[in-house]
């Protein structure tokens, strides 16, 4: 298990070369020179050219992509070029607010999704069943951007019950507060997270829903469960002891794989909520062409999702003993 | 008793908070500054921010009128010298004295070239600036150059520094920073060493929510107490009808415009870039795509300006005489398939814009239906701004392209770097004589009446010439709650100090 975990581990070097190679030269595909952004459209061709010389712009390329590689193998990601910081200490000034939005946007999901699917399940073609699919139908359907405005103009501008943008105290440090007698800012944390969370939510658990349903419905169909229901177990222990744990299986892997979509997710929904998370930053680095930025942030994000992916591998041996890791 | 005295000691809490909370401010901003050093401040937030941060020898007010700021005086022994006089005992906000040589140190960064400052070329004309002793400052100009004192509310920072400006701010203005949280909110509060004395507002804060729909909506939910542009018109519509806000629907600085390739051979003729204008329905892009927050455009001159003319005018939307006048150019359908051809060659076009206005692409997709109803095979290109405009328009690819430009504090902000001859921001290549001799004798002339006449005039030719068809002139709007903590002097570049009690 140690070993298989390394092993792992190990492979994200390579795929982290990949990931700077592919995006680089995607980078280099797409127009617009940062220099040129950075001094804006009252710039002069010469002070355009000052800049990039500065910047190191003017070099070839392949020399870019060296200097590059030779930097971050030292743990340098470079300089921001707008914002005149290194460029880890803003992603690491922003990733904790993304990775909160995803996990509670994760488990809410998973929450929802799985309750939802084995409900349909249990009298598959039923009226629950349908009414179940037919919102799972519409949260797949609804665009973020649209349900994150519709949201936000429910529960912040008609009811006033929860603000409409913005990010409370972290909501780790808001629990420990909570456990030392101070509940007011954990509060504060989940309003603020709430609809962020929802908006981005409501997507993941339409799709984990329909999933669980399809596996339940296979599942109950098995020998063991027959045999479960012959021996007198009662039909609710049935489902959610027996039945869900080895319908859950497939779930897991694709739980997983919603987590990257989740972060793809989050750039629309930070921006609409002003959350201040990397997703926010993706769209202000890629439309002010931060190179170095926009390269921390996808080598960032290709972490997370390849930590996630490693994660679930192992949760399958846990929840299937028969699954040996190699 | 008992009860009376808790009943009083409430209504004091309720006073006290009520009087805490009326003292900050929160405003919605669409982005995040990039930098809080004023010399090298290219976005709006920025502008915004460094302007509460820092001061200028001049203030310039909401009617754009440079008044004393720093420097409590100033004259011109000759047209190219401009001597400012400092006020007595100026500090930065850091205690130390605020001196000429900051001033010199200030404006000498900002002319090196080296220093990459965005607004460098405003400041060119400037030949040199000394200190001429610890209140004096001198600039001597390479020649006359009038616009000057509008670009001099620059902030002035300390020249011994030894922090980042950019990330730790020191200036001589109303506020400090006190907290900037990257991407998501920038806290200012009074400074207590600001030469007229700290503002009414203790604190004010600009939180970033970078959707437009969403800043409207967070304001009217409450988390917000001040909006203004860019907003979607939709929302301007809707808040303006709204009883329950104060708004301010006023001119702004800007102008939503073509710019039409001269050195492209095609719109080379200024007959035929007259044609092409007036293939261009103003009036349907301002009321229906701009439902009527803009305003139509007919010079290069805004209606904010001194010189402004209203006599001047563009060629006006005509179908017919746009036929009439391709024809003259020897453009006939000869083939029948409906597009206009000479020579053998078919009449096309290509319109681009950029991504991020969904109002600009409606525009120029509406112009493209227009065209090609007069039978040009008109092509829509659209990209993000950066490809768009650093590399495409600045490049001189373009054909006619749909984009703007912002904070025209003088007429010469927006002709002499773009319609002169080989200047700068020339994209498309434009070159008439005559409008250079005017423009350069707008910059340079001394009194007001000369300096409107060379605009005029000038304006006058770009308007028959069409390198720029101004389409329209961009409003500013600005919505806030009706508690505001302090009167609000709106001024159309946006900046603050019109809503922390100082003048706008």
């Amino acid at each position: 298990m140690t070993a298989y975990v390394i092993r792992r581990l190990l492979l994200f070097v390579p795929m982290a070369i990949g990931i700077v190679i592919v995006t680089f030269c995607l980078l280099l595909l797409i127009p617009g020179d940062p220099a040129a952004v950075l001094l804006g459209q009252e710039a002069t061709p010469e002070a355009i050219a000052t800049l990039r010389r500065t910047l190191g712009l003017d070099q070839p390329a392949y020399i870019q992509l060296f200097i590059y590689f030779g930097n971050v193998v030292q743990g340098d990601l470079g300089q921001s070029i707008f914002q005149n910081a290194p460029v880890s200490e803003i992603i690491l000034g922003r990733i904790g607010a993304t990775l909160e939005l995803a996990i509670v946007a994760l488990t809410m999901s998973a929450a929802i999704g799985i309750t939802l699917g084995v409900i349909a399940a249990m009298r598959p073609g039923g009226i629950v069943d349908a009414s179940a699919m037919v919102l799972a139908q519409l949260g797949i359907s609804m665009p973020v951007y649209w349900l994150a405005l519709l949201l936000m103009l429910a529960f912040a501008v008609m009811l006033g019950w929860l603000p409409a943008i913005g990010r409370g105290e972290p909501l780790l440090s808001a629990f420990g507060m909570a456990i030392a007698g101070n509940p007011a800012p954990l509060l504060d944390s989940l309003s603020h997270i709430a609809l962020p969370a929802a908006s981005l939510a409501v997507n993941s658990a339409a799709i984990i829903s329909r999933l669980v349903r399809a596996s339940m419905l296979e599942v109950l169909n098995e020998d063991f469960v027959r045999t479960a229901r012959a021996k007198g177990v009662r039909r609710r222990q049935v489902i959610w002891k027996h039945a869900l744990r080895n319908a859950l299986l497939p779930v897991i892997s694709v739980i997983g794989l919603r987590f990257g979509a989740l972060l793809g997710g989050a750039i629309l929904t930070e921006t609409i909520f002003a959350w201040p998370g990397l997703g926010q930053l993706t769209i202000a680095a890629i439309s002010q062409r931060d190179l170095p930025l926009i390269q921390g942030i996808v080598l960032t994000f290709a972490m997370i999702f390849a930590t996630v992916t490693l994660i679930v591998d192992l949760l399958y041996a846990v929840v299937d003993p028969r699954i040996r890791l190699k | 008793m008992f009860r009376l005295r808790l009943l009083a000691a409430t209504a004091a809490m309720a006073l006290a908070t009520g009087i805490a909370g009326a003292q900050e401010l929160v405003i919605g901003a669409d982005v995040d500054a990039g930098t809080l050093d004023p010399r090298l401040a290219r976005d709006t937030t920025a502008y915004r921010s460094v302007n509460l941060i820092y001061s200028g020898l001049v203030h310039l007010t909401s009617d754009l009128e440079p008044v004393p700021d720093l420097a409590e005086s100033w004259e011109s022994p000759d047209p190219k010298t401009l001597v400012f006089t400092l006020r007595e005992g100026l500090t930065f906000s850091d205690g130390s004295a605020l001196t000429a040589e900051d001033v010199v140190f200030t404006f000498e960064t900002i002319l090196n070239p080296d220093f990459s400052a965005p607004q460098r070329g405003l400041f060119t004309p400037i030949e040199s600036v000394e200190a001429v002793d610890e209140r004096t400052v001198r600039f001597n100009l390479a020649s006359p150059y009038a616009p000057l004192l509008s670009y001099l509310d620059m902030g002035i920072v300390p020249s011994d520094y030894d922090g980042d400006l950019s990330t730790d701010p020191v200036g001589a203005g109303p506020m400090v920073l006190s907290n900037w949280s990257r991407g998501s909110e920038i806290v200012f509060s009074a400074s207590d060493s600001y030469w007229a004395g700290a503002p009414a507002v203790k604190e004010v804060t600009l939180r970033i929510v970078g959707d437009n729909a969403a800043r409207a909506q967070a304001f009217e939910a409450g988390d917000l107490d001040v909006i203004q542009s860019p907003l979607s018109p939709g929302d301007i519509k809707r808040l303006a009808a709204d009883e329950s806000f104060n708004s301010n629907l006023a001119a702004g600085l800007g102008v939503t415009y073509l710019n039409m390739n001269t050195s492209k051979p095609l719109l080379a003729d200024p007959a035929m870039r007259r044609a092409f204008a007036m293939l261009v329905d103003q009036s349907t892009i301002v009321n229906a795509i701009y439902e009527g927050v803009d305003e139509v455009a007919n010079s290069i001159i805004l209606p904010s300006s001194w010189a402004y003319d209203a006599s001047i005018t563009q060629p006006t939307f005509d179908p017919e005489g746009a036929k009439a006048a391709f024809a003259e150019l020897g453009w006939s359908d000869s083939d029948g398939d409906g597009v206009l051809d000479r020579e053998g060659q078919k009449l096309s076009i290509t319109l681009s814009t950029h991504s991020e206005d969904p109002n600009r692409i409606q525009a120029v997709e509406f112009l493209q239906a227009t065209m090609q109803q007069a039978g040009i095979d008109a092509q829509v290109q659209i990209s993000d701004w950066p490809s768009f405009s650093t590399g495409y328009v600045q490049k001189g690819e373009h054909e006619i392209a749909l984009l703007g430009w912002l904070n025209i504090v003088d007429p010469d902000r927006l002709t002499y770097n773009q319609l002169t001859t080989g200047a700068g921001l020339n994209w498309g290549g434009y070159s008439n004589a005559e409008v250079d001799k005017l423009l350069e004798e707008g910059r340079t002339a001394l009194d007001q009446d000369a300096r409107t006449q060379a605009y005029q005039k000038a304006a006058a030719i770009i308007a028959t010439e069409v390198p720029y068809y101004i389409i329209s002139y961009q409003g500013y709007h600005l919505f806030y709650k009706k508690d505001m903590p302090a009167d609000v002097t709106a001024n159309p570049r946006g900046t603050f100090r019109g809503m922390i009690g100082m003048p706008g």
